[in-house]
């Protein structure tokens, strides 16, 4: 019986984590599955998310309100506030240091976001000091137990607010003009521009929504957490970034599969092998996809060209 | 003619990257370095580096140890124990992205080495740093004095002899603090004797202090007649504990002992616990998280938690009382673990230095003399009490003292003499 508990108690573990592993690896889909560029400074933004929600949060006078409704209104502004600021510290990047390089061999923009990332990492590192910095936990702690399994309403905070993100990012991408655009945009850039569509905006919305769910994932992992750093976003954005290509780089539904995915083998990992050995679990993962299956889970949505 | 806008828009922002860049080069390496006297230099300038992790999760313990040997240098500036001369501390952080690092140390010895004035280096803080250093100190005959590196095997037996083998019979490593073959059981016993703790669980950050440690403290726990649980060790940058946690859980320990500092981890695990069903579990560490750093990180977690140091607590002292008062007035901060150490640890390197020049008729002396008077230093007067070094390089005094976090706060529980 506690063995099945333990798996259950992993897997809820897994899951969280897994969440926010897929709401950074639908960043780096998109904006793959739009201009083929693996955006490493996504992780970063990821970081900034969690950076901007304590800035806001330091903001709104948090002892003087106890009643549970307003903080739940509280934690939706900041999380949308964040996904804002966040959105639009993607669309900077992809206006300053990425534009431009759209055509130029695809090493160069790969190793301007190397650059970028670093660029990020260091504003951080100025802004709120190179160690780990506390993150408000005014969400009253209560914890459930199901089935002798226990977790937190911050666990299903997590896991609720990714799913939302993830269903309304779906609806958008598939019931949307925009959402057609990028489609379109992902297809064939060429004949989409033929047809009308504004390549430069409709990409710039894809840098605004991808870096917009980063800053959700960096508001949730911070309530999740506990704390944040400014390094957080280096190791996070690898592995998310294995999420993505287990799931099929371009393919939203497959960054989102992947990140649950890599989330629970982690958790699993931990439990049945050795938590030191998760990282090179996960790290082997990405290397056995892109041997075998280069095009992922659920196969890459972007077509051949021709 | 006028570059087209779109130009000068590239290049604007191409000088906004690389400002960013350039101040990126500065945050990533060496710290800064500032220097303290305590009034304006006259006469010939003697340095003693100070080399400790002054910046991010770090600094809450570097920084109080720096202020230690700062005020030892203003006070041997005010005794005037050198007669034209004034002394200088150099200090240089060994952190880098908030953490201890064994190369940015290993730079700070080269950087203090082509510096003539340095005679004598106060430092490091942390084992692995140390282990990069030592080479480092022995091939340059540079004396290193740390205030509170704790791993046994930078001095002793064979691994120590590993780390000389430019001059494998020359000491230039000393250290004012005890080790963790002391440390470790110290904390064991308490756990196991005073707490009554039975089943621990084990975590450790993999480095040299960390690792040492545990397996000391867990080598003692089993001889007290306590069983160890699980053993796990955790890697750098980790941010999720739950998983390890919920395993350690279904272990069922009373205790949970963490090796390591709070920079690599002690803080987050300890905050961890209660998300994973070890909430009520009692909590023990070492020197390592015996910081501030430990209190902010843990926050609302941070009780029953207990810490061994392995070094006098000042308070208790009366040869320490005006180093206290001194200590508030100059930095108005609470000192740290081993405040006190680095000031003892600086006091011996001026006075070694004093002592050589004497012998050189009043000359600068050069560091192989200072060394050799380092190497005699028997029964020293300080503020943590008379020492003297063996010949390994390790201090004659041998205290530690455990601590508990209460109320957000280090409450001193009780300290032992190890010495025999």
């Amino acid at each position: 019986m506690a063995d099945i508990h333990q798996f259950f108690q992993q897997l809820i573990n897994g899951v969280a984590l897994g969440g926010v592993y897929a709401l950074i690896a639908l960043g780096y889909t998109m904006v793959y599955g739009i201009i083929e560029l693996i955006n490493f400074a996504h992780g970063d933004v990821y970081t900034l998310g969690s950076f901007f929600s304590l800035s806001i949060l330091g903001l709104i006078p948090l002892s003087h309100i106890a009643s549970g409704p307003a903080l739940g209104l509280i934690a939706l502004v900041v999380i949308l506030a964040a996904a804002l600021l966040c959105g639009i510290v993607g669309v900077l990047v992809e206006r300053l240091a990425y534009r431009r390089l759209r055509n130029a061999p695809r090493l160069a923009p790969l190793i301007t976001a190397i650059g970028v990332s670093l660029i990020l990492e260091n504003i951080m590192q100025l802004w709120k000091g190179n160690s780990e910095v506390p993150f408000p936990q005014f969400l009253p702690d209560r914890w459930h137990i199901v089935g002798g399994v226990k977790f937190d309403d911050r666990a299903v905070l997590v896991v609720a607010v990714s799913v939302a993100f993830m269903i309304a990012l779906n609806l958008f991408v598939f019931r949307t003009r925009l959402g057609k655009a990028m489609r379109a945009t992902a297809q064939d850039r060429d004949a989409a521009q033929l047809m009308g569509i504004n390549i430069n905006s409709t990409i710039a919305w894809t840098f605004f929504i991808g870096s917009a769910l980063a800053g959700v994932a960096g508001f949730i992992s911070g309530m999740y957490y506990g704390t944040t750093f400014f390094l957080n976003g280096y190791q996070a954005g690898l592995k998310a970034f294995t999420a993505a290509v287990l799931g099929g780089i371009g393919n939203i539904t497959g960054a989102m599969l992947g990140g649950f995915l890599i989330g629970i083998v982690e958790a699993m990992t931990s439990q049945y092998i050795s938590d030191q050995w998760t990282s090179v679990v996960v790290f082997s993962i990405l290397i056995l996809i892109l041997v075998f299956r280069p095009s992922g889970l659920l196969g890459e949505q972007v077509p051949e060209k021709v | 003619m006028q570059p087209p806008i779109r130009v000068r828009f590239t290049a604007f922002v191409g000088a906004v990257f690389l400002a960013a860049l350039g101040s990126a080069a500065c945050s990533r390496g060496t710290g800064g370095s500032s220097s303290a006297n305590g009034g304006p230099a006259s006469g010939t300038v003697i340095k003693s580096g100070v080399d400790l992790p002054l910046s991010g999760s770090d600094a809450s313990d570097g920084v109080p140890t720096e202020n230690g040997a700062k005020l030892a240098v203003i006070d041997a500036n005010k005794q005037h124990l050198m007669a034209g001369y004034t002394f200088v501390a150099d200090v240089l952080d060994d952190a880098v992205n908030g953490v201890h690092s064994p190369n940015q140390g290993a730079k700070n010895i080269q950087s203090f080495a082509s510096d003539g004035a340095v005679l004598g280096v106060v430092g490091p803080f942390n084992s692995n740093v140390a282990k990069a250093e030592i080479p480092l100190s022995n091939n340059l005959g540079l004396a290193l004095i740390s205030p509170a590196t704790t791993n046994p095997d930078l001095t002793k037996g064979p691994p120590a002899l590993q780390l000389r083998t430019t001059n494998p019979s020359s000491i230039t490593f000393f250290r004012v603090c005890a080790t963790d073959d002391i440390q470790g059981p110290a904390g064991a016993d308490y756990a196991g004797k005073v707490l009554k703790l039975r089943r621990a669980y084990l975590l450790d950050d993999n480095e040299t202090y960390g690792r040492g440690v545990s397996d000391q403290w867990a080598r003692q726990f089993i001889a007290d007649g306590g069983s160890v649980v699980g053993h796990d060790h955790i890697t750098k940058g980790q941010q999720d504990f739950h998983a390890l946690l919920t395993r350690a859980g279904g272990l069922h320990p009373d205790v949970v002992f963490y090796g390591g500092t709070t920079s690599t981890g002690g803080g987050l695990v300890r905050k961890q616990m209660a998300d994973s069903g070890l909430g009520g579990t009692a909590y023990f560490g070492a020197d390592g998280i015996r910081n501030d750093e430990f209190l902010k990180v843990a926050g609302t977690s941070a009780s029953d938690v207990y810490a061994t140091v392995a070094a006098i607590n000042a308070d208790k002292l009366a040869a320490a009382k005006t180093f206290l008062s001194e200590y508030q007035d100059q930095f108005h901060q609470p000192v740290g673990s081993y405040s006190a150490n680095a000031y003892a640890a600086t006091m011996v390197v001026v006075h070694a230095i004093v002592d050589a020049a004497k012998a050189a008729g009043g000359k600068m002396p050069d560091r192989a003399a200072v060394l050799e008077k380092l190497k005699t230093t028997k029964g020293f007067p300080s503020i943590i009490g008379s020492f003297s070094f063996d010949r390994n390089g390790d201090t004659t005094n041998k205290i530690i003292s455990i601590y508990e976090a209460k109320n957000g706060a280090w409450m001193f529980l009780t300290q032992q003499n190890y010495a025999k």
